[in-house]
């Protein structure tokens, strides 16, 4: 059986794209066969809910109960990667709840993989969010996304002053997030459903649906971007789950 | 039964044609099918649009919506051919949007057939763009126009490749003539007597040309 892999969706910034990456993520693997399910902490309307609700929970990660519904069930249940959509502000308090349920250090210890996808704003605070959580970051694959989905001159500070920043954490790896058209984006928020659905044409039950041509495909070129990203990082080897292979949802 | 055909007559330069060769095109699939619905992507140049407003629509490719409008128009199979009249403006914008979106992979899936007609000039704008294009679109669906008004003389090697419809010109004084926005080229046809008028035969001959290219469409996709 692989080793249970955890993969925390955060920043300490609203509005900054954490639900629509962890989105991506999980096309990804639905994709690649990898069996997945998640974890929405906005908590008690969970908007990764309302887009994959069949593999979805909404928890409140501050309540001890919730948090053994997520840890406590990671070697027990089937799909083996758990993807948990943090909400805004509780990225650092999550990693230090993790440092003090002892996951941090079954996670240095190899027995977890833990993977941390932080959504950075565009403001100079999101360098300091940086410095903040890598303290936590030992044991863990770290990467930092820069999300460029609904904003194109997203990043205001001194590249200079980022890398400084950006190196202080060893082994963190940058990813880039691309633009996608605003009407494609809007389209698919109303439609509610995940992005893989929305190119294929369906409703969340995979009903027939009667989407744009013009913004699936604008979709379809976006998702395939972002993808390639994650396989520049290997994200299914880093779950554990070998090989990208022949996907759909791809032009 | 066929697919949906959609003839795309583009340039990314201006003043070569594209405008004749659409209203010829429109006029004798309106001729040979009695349906057929033009799309005007060309507001600032001499327009479709003023030659044949009963069965030509406005469209524009600089925003999403427009996109929508057009795009979602002509990727129905509904048997009916669509003409688009490409502006020269629109050129680059297009065809990185068709490209994107994987217009040409989506219409074989809907039994729809996207034709090229490139109209040709003698300037390396066109030649580069043409060879371009080349990597996108099929070479049995990218048709060079080998406008004689246009390029006059041998058409350029960038040009080469690939199949030519061929437009011979007309006399200057009959070039006007064509050019008022009240002239239909079926109409004449129909009342003019004389068969062996100039102009009859030129009509004649381009509606023949357009009606080889259509058939040797049809029989490469059967």
């Amino acid at each position: 059986m692989a080793k249970p892999a955890v993969i925390v969706v955060g920043a300490d910034k609203g509005g900054v794209g954490k639900t629509t990456v962890s989105r991506t993520v999980l096309d990804y693997f639905s994709a690649n066969n990898v069996q997945t399910r998640a974890f929405d902490t906005e908590s008690p309307r969970g908007t990764l809910k309302r887009f994959h609700p069949d593999i979805t929970e909404i928890v409140d990660m501050t309540s001890t109960a919730d948090q053994m519904k997520i840890f406590d069930t990671l070697n027990a249940v089937s799909p083996s990667v758990t993807v948990i959509d943090v909400r805004a502000g509780l990225l650092s308090p999550a990693l230090a709840s993790l440092r003090d349920i002892g996951f941090l250090d079954a996670a240095r210890a190899g027995q977890i993989t833990f993977a941390v996808f932080h959504i950075l704003g565009p403001s100079i605070a999101s360098l300091d969010e940086i410095a903040e959580t890598a303290n936590f970051m030992s044991g863990a694959k770290y990467f930092l996304v820069k999300n460029f989905i609904n904003n194109t001159s997203f990043f205001e500070w001194d590249q200079s002053t980022y890398n400084s920043y950006f190196h202080r954490i060893k082994d963190a790896t940058e990813l880039t997030i691309p633009k996608l058209n605003e009407m494609a984006f809007e389209q698919v928020e109303v439609a509610s459903v995940p992005f893989l659905k929305f190119v294929a044409n369906k409703g969340i039950r995979d009903e027939a649906a009667n989407y744009s041509f013009v913004l699936r495909g604008y979709v379809r070129h976006w998702l395939a971007n972002v993808w390639s990203e994650f396989d520049r990082i290997k994200l299914t080897d880093i779950v554990g789950s070998g090989k990208v292979g022949a996907r759909g949802g791809e032009k | 039964m066929p697919a949906t055909p959609v003839y795309i007559i583009c340039s990314p330069r201006p003043q070569v044609g594209k405008t004749l060769i659409a209203r010829l095109l429109t006029e004798f699939l309106l001729l040979k099918n009695g349906k057929v619905v033009a799309f005007d992507v060309n507001l600032r140049e001499p327009s479709l649009l003023d030659y044949l407003p009963n069965v030509t629509e406005t469209a524009e490719i600089d925003n999403t919506f427009g996109k929508m409008q057009l795009m979602d128009r002509i990727i129905v199979d509904d048997d009916v051919a669509k003409v688009i009249d490409l502006g020269f403006q629109s050129f680059d914008e297009f065809f990185k949007m068709s490209d994107e979106i994987g217009f040409m992979k989506e219409a074989a899936r809907r039994r729809v057939a996207p034709i090229i007609l490139f109209a040709a000039d003698t300037g390396r704008v066109s030649a580069r763009e043409h060879q371009t294009l080349q990597l996108q679109i099929p070479r049995s669906r990218l048709i060079v126009v080998d406008n004689e008004h246009v390029v006059r003389g041998e058409l350029p090697e960038a040009f080469a490749t690939g199949r030519v419809l061929r437009v011979s010109a007309l006399p200057a004084f009959l070039k006007t003539y064509i050019d008022r926005l009240t002239f239909s080229f079926t109409d004449y046809l129909r009342n003019e007597k004389d068969s062996s008028t100039e102009l009859h035969q030129w009509i004649r001959r381009n509606y023949f040309s357009l009606r080889e290219l259509e058939l040797s469409l049809m029989l490469q996709r059967s």
